[in-house]
């Protein structure tokens, strides 16, 4: 047989097509997907959550908890605050659990909620309380998270989601620490409502417990007040609704439940 | 936020190097395939030859080794969810096997033609073992014949 | 368009050759797929969507080889032959290459 030397023309071994395009295309499948997905798993662990025993989450926090409070507990000033948090916890909620308090020694102006029913209030806080009022508003702002099962939420929702991207995507990828971030950002904004909805329970507790809301109001016209500008940032990506905002909607919920000021109980002496 | 900012520049760096590489190999392999067009590569063994005419048969192995990019990888990996075409290798393993081929007509100098070719295709890299792609290798490998003039 | 995989075609003469002509794809399973496979390495039997998949695969790169040799002029692709090589996690690429001759 003869050769006859002939050029193909054309290569069609290979697809003329864009790849930027693709790549949008897919990426943004996938996002589209993930975001679906989060939703559903949304309404799933609403859904759950209130059927959780407070019995199993205390059985969780056991191990949790050494690693979150660390070693450095005031004790001395954990015990003092105690009987507050119990009277304020007896007479003026219905929680299903003991809820305990830890003082940690840092300088921080936070205070957090954590499984299986402890507070843990940064003395940076403390610092700033200057009546029992204020610190229990601080204390039944907690218990409202509690009441709520906020810090289940936060917990349930994100690590099932983590689950499902280290299933699909592998531990190491590069895509799961992607979704890590943007994670982080969104349930920061869910828990602004939560915070809302524990400053209104903080609010009910303390008409409960002393006739009126005062502490409430002065607390925070004195933390919008203070040097903490770096508080006024860009509100998304902090966890707290900011000062100015969140003093706004105490007045608003007092002014509608008829809570008005009074005076306000001094703390003791050695805090 | 630095994370990601290092991903979307190595996905820039391998989409724009690894398309103006993949441009230039392109030409390159064009350019020498019309130049070599005269020399057949077939993978027919049974040719009409004039044994009297032979000169020597002698294999002749061309091969080469093609990496994959950044962003080629990563497009693998969404493609994979998905499924379909996974169009970001195809040229890869294209230009792999039209390089091997021309190498290996380039080793047979004075050849009239080349006969029983082959191309095998494989994995190679330390990634290959965890089933990602590390590299691809072309082998092409054939008998070639010189006549007499 | 004849495809063979011996040397010549039975019954008729090759008159010309154009030299080696291929066809190859890529194909990648989807999620939903491994997913079924790896259930049905528990209780064993046949994987109906890989068969699927490899089936196309072939179809689709022998059609690339044919258009190929009907560019060229030939009307039989002869000698053919397959390889399969796994190119990434869970894609495998399918690839069909032979000689384009025509005959008479």
């Amino acid at each position: 047989m003869r050769f006859i030397p002939r050029q193909s023309s054309g290569n069609v071994n290979v697809t003329k097509t864009s790849a930027i395009r693709e790549f949008l295309i897919l990426a943004g499948s996938l996002l589209a997907i993930i975001l679906i997905l989060y939703l559903i798993l949304g309404f799933v662990i609403e859904m759950v959550i209130p059927h959780l025993s407070p019995r199993l989450e205390q059985a969780m926090a056991v191990n949790l908890l050494p690693r979150i409070v660390g070693s450095e507990t005031d004790e001395a000033k954990s015990r003092e605050l105690q009987p507050l948090l119990d009277r304020l916890q007896e007479h003026c909620t219905k929680l299903p659990y003991h809820c305990t308090i830890k003082v940690s020694p840092s300088p921080q102006i936070n205070a957090l909620a954590l499984p299986g029913g402890t507070i843990l209030i940064f003395s940076g806080l403390l610092d700033r309380v200057a009546s029992e009022n204020e610190l229990a508003f601080v204390l039944g702002h907690e218990m409202g998270h509690f009441a709520h099962r906020d810090h289940l939420r936060g917990l349930g929702r994100g690590l099932v989601f983590m689950a499902i991207s280290t299933a699909l995507f592998g531990p190491h990828s590069q895509i799961n620490k992607l979704a890590a971030r943007f994670l982080n950002l969104t349930e920061l904004s869910f828990s602004r409502r939560q915070e809302t909805s524990a400053d209104h329970f903080a609010l009910e507790v303390l008409h409960c417990a002393y006739g009126h809301v005062g502490g409430a109001l002065t607390f925070f016209e004195k933390l919008a007040a203070s040097e903490h500008s770096r508080y006024n940032k860009i509100s998304f990506f902090s966890s707290h609704p900011l000062y100015p905002e969140r003093l706004h909607e105490l007045q608003a919920y007092s002014r509608q439940h008829g809570f008005g000021s009074g005076k306000l109980t001094p703390l003791p002496d050695d805090l | 936020m630095g994370d990601l900012v290092f991903f979307l520049i190595l996905l820039g760096m391998g989409y724009g190097v690894g398309t103006w590489t993949e441009k230039r190999h392109y030409r390159s392999i064009m350019e020498r395939e019309e130049q070599l067009l005269h020399l057949p590569a077939i993978t027919a063994k049974k040719v009409e030859l004039d044994n009297s005419k032979v000169e020597r048969a002698v294999l002749v192995v061309g091969s080469a080794v093609i990496s994959v990019d950044y962003f080629k990888r990563l497009l693998a990996g969404l493609r994979n969810i998905f499924g379909g075409t996974v169009k970001s290798y195809e040229t890869l393993l294209d230009r792999a096997r039209r390089e091997a081929l021309l190498r290996m007509k380039e080793k047979a100098h004075g050849a009239s033609m080349i006969i029983n070719v082959r191309i095998e295709t494989s994995t190679i890299g330390k990634r290959a073992f965890k089933g990602k792609l590390g590299s691809i290798e072309a082998i092409a490998y054939g008998t070639a014949i010189k006549m007499n003039s | 368009m004849i495809i063979t995989n011996i040397e010549s075609i039975p019954g008729k003469k090759i008159v010309e050759h154009y030299g080696l002509v291929s066809g190859s794809t890529i194909r990648a399973k989807h999620i939903g797929r491994d997913f079924m496979a790896g259930l049905k390495n528990i209780v064993g039997g046949e994987l109906k969507g890989y068969t699927e998949l490899l089936q196309e695969s072939r179809a689709q790169a022998t059609q690339r080889m044919r258009t190929t040799a009907e560019q060229l002029g030939a009307n039989a692709v002869i000698n053919v032959r397959f390889s399969t090589s796994s190119v990434a996690q869970g894609a495998a690429e399918l690839y069909v290459y032979g000689t384009a001759v025509r005959y008479e």
